[in-house]
């Protein structure tokens, strides 16, 4: 670092020398950068200023000489020595003084407030080191000269620059077409606040268009979370952009919650930490029922502040055991995780660029393991998008307040998706020949649904070697489990899929990728089978509700299961222990617990159920704020494309004019 | 500068050097038992070198956190003195700064000033901001009536129709989208280089000496 700087300890150096020049011929050090024959022994000495005693520190008392001309302006006056014998130092010291003398811009084409920080002497004149990133380079200068060129035109502002903005006296003609475009655009962003009638376009459609791969993964991704994984999602934007991810991270945090996954919640912004807590208290006040509110420490973690910046991200990384370990408040979590790894999932939702580039380079590129799901604003997207194209482990970005409101749409569709029901419906079967349902089981009918495969227990495989051929396999190869009841000859048995897939499977409304997901299936889970599509490459299953649905035949297996297994089952998820019963209670669209054998369940949700966070949210804003953007942006678009058509008009005028002359 | 002060700035060079490459070979040799084979013992050495950096950047951290203590303290030494000379705007930050930790100790944690006062000041400073460009941008050929001036209009027209929902705008979203694809996705990925090259160039300054940054 830079040694300081003392102005007051150099203007004196710069008198003794002057003093001491006409005594001593031999100049060494730093005499020989003095004149000869200094013009400054005039100069009143410098004292140093008398301060209060404040307690501050002796730096601040020193640096303190407001009524004092600088040392800058002292050198800046030195015009008879030639600048080449000047160090590099002093010439951009003298340079910086020189532009700090300069008369102010003129008052038409001031920045209000802005040219007092930018121009003021205080930055222009200091030296370099440390405190040199406030002032500003030949090349800033120019670039603030092109903006206040740009901004502030000739008597636009009524000559008075920024004291117009004080007195409504200094008002002229020129300002009207500034005021009529303000107006103009506050005009389009107020309508669709006070009616309807105004709305203009469409609204972001309910589900990802199909060229948009990422976040239509990101929403999957989010909706295969099961009860008790852990999210971290990073709050990474302050209040200057609430007004676009707000909306973003209540629905992501309403999601993930309606999963009964717990968010565990970081930040290297210390104000983004409180957003958090507000949006989760927003979400609890949608509750109206006490015991449903989200608690501290029981369903979500808010995590301590992240100091650092890019190297925070980095400790985060490195030390995340310790770091889960304290609250935000200091408090312990009860927290044990061992690393990063052992988050299901990490959501960043970021205001900046660099945000996301922090959270990449610094978080998850130095772990193979770590995917990262990306929400941004607008200013973000680009580098966002450049990310997600490049890297796999990086998903998304969802962007600002058009994708948020496609993603409550969906979220919208995922949780109100099942016909609710006041029982789960008996699957309705049908017995059937044992050889029309082997030759259905073989081989489906191509683009329609299958006969039921229900089979009479007569033509089923008995645990001897003497079953006849089918497709299920021989139960000398899967024995049936001991606590199983075996098949009587008087038994029906049904055709179902069981899930072997490790991981959840999407449960669809038609046989494609494509279909809206309508719930999930888990390992062990069975489903009754009605039918496949042509290349058998999907079945149709029933859900109990009576909602049929389809799944992927990779992702199951096919089994004949007795009617009496099929409900013993069944009663086994229904009547498990209280913590169980407890999810039943809850769950809607989704399974009951997390092992045995699970089914769908089509039960309307009770008040206070977490499933319906996903739904509580007053969508009445999204709307209006929606078609405000709408017209905001065109009225913009017109304010741009009149003001230069004008401008450019008249330059091709002045352009003849001096070509004519 | 004295002989005292050239042996200051060498030490402290030289201690800049040895951190950084300590830490440099921490993070590239640390946590990584692959780089030494199936050999015995190649967790027990590669948990071990990842020690400095570990400790190097807990230290940091720590001290990053202190330097906001520092500067919150500065903050007030600043307006104390401020307020000593009449500044009275210094009582106005005083007074606030001291009233939100009154509010966030006794309504504990209430944040809701937060909402109340901060979200809006800066959301409005935003819209205000959100003015400021539409004017500017309404003038830009004013000053600029060239090539590149007509080029910045053009495209910050097409990305503001594109982003309009309507379906009359299809092509206009399309020539969006190759923008978005194209140009933008380059200039991003350039940035990212740059920004790489850049660190990159910074870290090799400070360890050979060329950056006086670390003098003490």
């Amino acid at each position: 670092m830079d040694e300081e700087f003392n102005w007051l300890e150099y203007s004196e150096s710069i008198e003794a020398a002057a003093e001491e020049s006409e005594v001593v011929s031999d100049r060494r050090g730093l005499r020989r950068f003095l004149p000869r024959r200094p013009s400054l022994p005039s100069l009143p000495r410098l004292a140093r200023p008398r301060l209060p005693s404040l307690g501050l520190p002796s730096f601040r008392r020193s640096a303190s000489a407001p009524d004092q001309p600088s040392a800058t302006d002292l050198l800046g006056g030195q015009a008879e020595r030639p600048l080449d014998d000047l160090d590099e130092r002093l010439r951009a010291l003298r340079d910086r003084s020189a532009l700090a003398s300069q008369p102010p811009p003129p008052a038409h084409q001031a920045l209000y407030d802005v040219d007092e920080i930018l121009t003021g002497p205080e930055l222009q004149s200091k030296p370099g080191g440390v405190i040199s990133a406030g002032a500003l380079s030949r090349a800033q200068q120019q670039q603030v000269e092109m903006l206040r060129d740009i901004v502030g035109g000739p008597g636009e502002t009524g000559g008075s620059g920024g004291r117009s903005l004080r007195s409504l006296s200094a008002f002229s003609l020129s300002a009207v077409p500034r005021l009529l475009g303000t107006a103009l655009l506050l005009l389009a962003v107020a309508l669709p606040f006070v009616s309807s009638d105004y709305a203009e376009g469409e609204l972001p459609p309910s589900v990802f268009p199909e060229d948009r791969h990422s976040p239509r993964t990101m929403y999957d991704l989010l909706d295969n979370l099961t009860r008790d994984d852990y999210v971290l999602v990073a709050f990474e934007y302050g209040p200057t952009a609430a007004g676009e991810l707000d909306l973003l991270a209540d629905l992501l945090l309403r999601h993930i919650f309606a999963q009964r996954a717990k968010p565990v919640i970081v930040s290297s912004n210390p104000i983004a930490i409180a957003r958090a807590r507000n949006i989760i208290r927003g979400i609890n006040r949608s509750q109206p029922i006490a015991e449903a509110q989200l608690l501290h420490g029981e369903d979500y973690f808010v995590l301590r502040y992240l100091p650092g910046g890019a190297l925070g991200l980095r400790e985060l990384n490195e030390n995340f055991a310790d770091i889960a370990r304290f609250s935000a408040k200091g408090l312990p979590t009860g927290l044990n995780f061992a690393s990063l790894e052992e988050m299901t999932e990490i959501v960043l939702i970021a205001e900046s660029a660099e945000d996301v580039r922090n959270w990449v380079e610094q978080v998850v590129s130095a772990d193979e393991a770590l995917r990262l799901l990306v929400a941004t604003g607008y200013a973000a997207q680009p580098l966002a998008q450049a990310y997600a194209d490049s890297m796999d482990k990086v998903t998304g970005p969802l962007v600002g307040i058009r994708d948020a409101f496609t993603y409550g749409e969906k979220l919208q569709t995922t949780f109100g998706g099942l016909v609710p029901v006041e029982a789960p419906v008996e699957p309705e079967v049908e017995l059937v020949d044992a050889n029309v349902a082997s030759e259905s089981q073989a081989e489906f009918p191509p683009a329609t649904v299958s006969p039921v495969a229900v089979v009479p227990a007569t033509a089923l495989p008995q645990p001897t070697a003497t079953a006849p051929p089918t497709v299920t396999p021989p139960p000398t190869a899967t024995p049936l489990p001991t606590d199983t009841p075996v098949p009587t000859a008087t038994e029906a048995t049904i055709l179902v899929v069981e899930v072997t897939s490790e991981r959840n499977v999407n449960i669809r409304l038609g046989p494609t990728t494509v279909h809206e997901i309508v719930g999930l299936g888990y390992k062990g889970d069975m489903f009754v089978v009605i039918g496949s599509n042509g290349d058998g490459s999907w079945y149709n299953i029933l859900l109990p509700g009576g909602v049929e649905a389809w799944i992927a035949a990779f992702l199951v297996e096919e089994r004949v299961v007795t009617a009496t297994e099929f409900a013993g089952a069944r009663d086994s998820a229904s009547t498990g222990g209280p913590a169980e019963r407890a999810v039943l209670q809850v769950d809607f669209g989704f399974r009951l617990g997390k092992t045995g054998p699970r089914f769908y369940q089509a039960q309307p949700p009770a008040t206070g159920d977490r499933p319906a966070l996903a739904l509580s949210r007053d969508r009445s804003g999204e709307i209006s704020r929606l078609q405000a953007m709408t017209l905001g942006t065109l009225a913009a678009v017109l304010l741009i494309v009149f003001g230069n058509t004008i401008y450019a008009v008249r330059g091709l005028l002045r352009w003849r004019d001096g070509r004519g002359r | 500068m004295g002989r005292g002060q050239r042996f200051g700035t060498a030490l402290s060079a030289f201690v800049a050097f040895v951190i950084g490459i300590i830490t440099a070979l921490s993070l590239l040799l640390g946590d990584n038992p692959a780089l030494f084979g199936n050999q015995p013992g190649s967790d027990q050495l590669a948990g071990l070198l990842a020690v400095p950096a570990d400790v190097l950047l807990r230290l940091v951290v720590i001290v990053l956190a202190l330097s906001i203590v520092i500067g919150i303290a500065n903050l007030l030494y600043v307006h104390v003195g401020r307020l000593s000379r009449g500044k009275l705007t210094s009582a106005v930050v005083l007074v606030s700064f001291g009233f939100t930790i009154y509010w966030y100790v006794a309504r504990q944690g209430d944040a809701s000033l937060l909402e109340a006062v901060q979200v809006p000041i800066e959301s409005a400073l935003a819209a205000l901001l959100a003015l400021s460009l539409l004017h500017g941008g309404s003038r830009v050929l004013s000053k600029r009536a060239d090539i590149w001036g007509l080029l910045f209009v053009a495209v910050a027209v097409v990305v503001l129709l594109a982003s309009l929902p309507l379906a009359e705008l299809a092509p206009v979203q399309a020539w969006r989208d190759w923008l978005m694809r194209v140009p933008v996705g380059a200039g991003a990925r350039a940035l990212l280089l740059g920004i790489a090259l850049g660190t990159v160039v910074t870290g090799l300054r400070a360890l050979l000496g060329q950056d006086r940054s670390v003098r003490g």
